[in-house]
């Protein structure tokens, strides 16, 4: 074979949140460069928060991104309560959680279905993909609604939360409300597993598979949870979350507008639905754990593909869940406001949560007036990106292995589906990062 | 019937597309919206996207940030008869808008470090700053009600009714606890144009204005107002300059903040 070179350009990479491109240089067999090009304009989140008021964080920091507008409302609350040395109640705190699970469900049904999907079905978007999947299309429409509305129920609005407040919530959901919402949570379980039935005999290319280092969040209790108390690798690694600086090592490159990211040992990571699959799987339970067995039945294997059905898996879990989360909330009495008295003072706190892309930090230090002196966002994508890079190479190599001609248009679509794979939110990944303090 | 669908696109701009997640968030409408549109470039959305053809409709959502965003800002214009502004970052320029105070170099050296990667970084402004539009929703998000109505408004030829008054208006009409008159704080209602139906009043938050402004909003009124009750120019100053009120204003508060003793 000639030693050629060829270019694999994606301009425009489509149904994926933000603005970014592929573009893989190979010459003969072998790929010189792969580079996922991160465009989206910079917005400097960071350096507008320094020197305001802690009360304004949330409704600034949420505008990041607004699929995961909630993620960050949380992430942040929590940050700032932790450097007030605020105590959430039991409410606020059930309360937050069943609104993660909202932005979970919303999320990856969204991702999983109308993003997702129509590359296994061969359709090139949702829109076509329902011709011939209506059924499923219009119950994938249903889910993601449920989603939002629990959003609405709980932060006020399904983009950009404004009922959640640092020390509580402006009001506090109805009892009425939540069982209404129960009761649809608790209806859509049964047409969810016959989804998981459809995916489980869709086959999974074995080109996108690679061994990685997987992280996540162990969570505070012992069950499957997107709230954690220290951050743990596939290698059998733990650290506390107020260390997660030393953890994760940030770098600018030249071809993205978002750092990169990589562990300190210099190797990629994955953080997302798989890595917590892999870490925590085996605390799922009731029809999340059905849903687990059926789509993994051999573990969790080394391929991002299957980052797909892991978000589905965690959507029976969400769903589940969630119908539990109401029943906890609908036992307690009701009131119409709750808030936590506290006061001003200076301090430093981080909010580590795990979203529907993988592990959020937030960081704030605030002085004695309650004004921002530093902040420190780290969103999942950004910490994907270099991770998203090596598999795409090892993609390519595989691809190009057996020495058959491959189409460009077969190469293009299989990186799409890499990078799709992630779930990448470029919005959030651009904003970016550290305040001297 | 397929040849009289009209041809629409929908685009972001540097933002945090939540505008375009409103339309999907649509649900219940969103497959009929699909039979009675031909959506034919929606990178969002979908993936083989005719980025060439004329457009009947075309909506932009986001700021102009890079050269990048002008460039196909210019684009969807030059292709478009109908050209929507979609939320607030897109009709006044939103949050993105705020960095503008900041030094470029102080940004780009707080956030990316000493040796920044090479940016294509401008300052943050509206779209209708650069091109005519033929339409605009404000709304951080936009509200779902109102990009319906507006769509099926240009079905039918003519543009939508979009409410003129102020959030206090919807506000009062709820029956809420004044927030301002009640709780002392900075409520933007009285600037702010409604069409949210007093959201954040409306669950015991003061407005933080992320409609835009009113028509003529009289920002003199509502400091004394504020100030009035007590309320610091920082405070003051801090509340209003997220959404509500222009640069110059805020600008004019610093000055007198400088001689406020510090709490």
């Amino acid at each position: 074979m000639s030693q050629s070179a060829r270019s694999i350009i994606i301009p425009h990479l489509g149904r994926v949140e933000g603005h970014g491109g592929i573009f893989v240089k190979i010459v003969g067999n072998t790929v010189h460069e792969v580079n996922m090009d991160i465009f989206e304009g910079s917005r400097y989140y960071e350096a507008l928060l320094k020197g305001k008021h802690f009360l304004d964080v949330q409704g600034i920091i949420t505008r990041v991104c607004a699929i995961c507008s909630a993620n960050h409302t949380v992430a942040a609350l929590t940050a700032l309560e932790e450097a007030l040395g605020i105590k959430q109640s039991d409410r606020i705190h059930t309360l937050r959680g069943l609104l993660l699970l909202g932005a979970t469900i919303e999320s990856h049904a969204l991702h999983v279905f109308a993003l997702a999907l129509p590359d296994f079905l061969g359709f090139d978007s949702v829109i076509t993909m329902a011709s011939k999947y209506p059924v499923e299309v219009a119950f994938a429409l249903r889910l993601k609604q449920l989603g939002n509305r629990l959003q609405e129920l709980v932060g006020g609005r399904a983009i950009h939360p404004i009922n959640t407040l640092v020390g509580g919530f402006g009001r506090i959901p109805r009892h009425r409300d939540l069982h209404a919402i129960r009761e649809e949570l608790a209806a859509v379980l049964d047409p969810l597993m016959g989804t998981v039935e459809l995916v489980g005999g869709l086959p999974i290319p074995a080109w996108a598979s690679q061994p990685t280092v997987y992280v996540a969040l162990r969570p505070y209790e012992n069950a499957f949870r997107f709230r954690g108390v220290s951050i743990c690798t596939s290698r059998g690694e733990e650290f506390p979350i107020s260390s997660y600086r030393d953890v994760i090592r940030e770098f600018t490159v030249e071809h993205s507008h978002a750092k990169h990211s990589a562990l300190v040992s210099g190797e990629t990571y994955m953080v997302g639905s798989l890595a917590r699959l892999k870490l925590w799987g085996h605390l799922l339970g009731g029809r999340a754990r059905e849903a687990f067995g059926r789509l993994f039945p051999d573990g969790v294997p080394d391929n991002v593909l299957l980052n797909n059905w892991a978000q589905l898996v965690e959507l029976v879990h969400s769903v589940e869940h969630a119908v539990e989360v109401c029943d906890e909330l609908l036992g307690m009495p009701e009131v119409d406001r709750e808030m936590v008295d506290y006061e001003v003072r200076a301090g430093r706190g981080v909010g580590a949560i795990e979203v529907p892309r993988g592990t959020l930090f937030h960081e704030y230090e605030l002085d004695d007036d309650g004004l921002v002196v530093s902040a420190n966002v780290i969103t999942p994508t950004a910490q994907n990106l270099a991770n998203v890079e090596r598999d795409l190479r090892s993609a390519v190599e595989k691809l190009l292995a057996p020495g058959e001609p491959i189409e460009d248009a077969r190469l293009k679509l299989n990186l799409e589906m890499v990078a799709r794979a992630y779930d990448p939110c470029i919005s959030c990944s651009v904003h970016l990062t550290r305040l001297p303090g | 019937m397929e040849a009289s669908k009209p041809k629409v696109g929908i685009f972001g701009l540097t933002g945090c597309a939540g505008d375009q997640l409103q339309i999907l968030n649509c649900e219940d409408e969103l497959l009929r919206l699909a039979q009675r549109l031909d959506i034919v470039d929606w990178v969002m959305a979908r993936s083989n996207n005719d980025h060439l053809c004329r457009l009947d409709i075309a909506f932009v959502e986001g700021v102009v940030a890079t050269e990048r965003d002008l460039q196909s800002l210019k684009e969807v214009r030059a292709r478009s008869k109908v050209l929507v502004a979609l939320g607030t970052c897109a009709v006044w320029g939103g949050l993105p808008a705020m960095k503008n105070d900041i030094p470029r170099q102080t940004l780009e050296r707080e956030v990316y470090g000493a040796t920044p990667p090479p940016l294509d970084s401008v300052e943050a402004l509206a779209p209708t700053e650069f091109v005519p539009f033929e339409l605009q929703l404000p709304g951080c998000p936009i509200e779902r009600r109102e990009f319906l109505g507006a769509v099926n408004a240009i079905f039918a030829g003519t543009w939508p009714d979009l409410p003129r008054v102020p959030v206090c208006w919807e506000c009062k009409g709820k029956e809420n606890v004044c927030r301002v008159v009640h709780a002392q704080e900075v409520c933007c209602g009285a600037m702010t144009r409604a069409g949210c139906g007093a959201r954040c009043p409306s669950h015991g938050v003061a407005c933080a204005g992320c409609r835009g402004p009113i028509e003529e909003p009289n920002y003199d009124a509502n400091i004394t107002m504020f100030a009035g009750r007590g309320i610091s120019w920082v405070e003051i100053a801090r509340k209003m300059s997220h959404f509500s009120a222009p640069v110059w204003m805020t600008h004019g508060l610093e000055q007198e903040m400088r001689h406020e003793p510090k709490r």
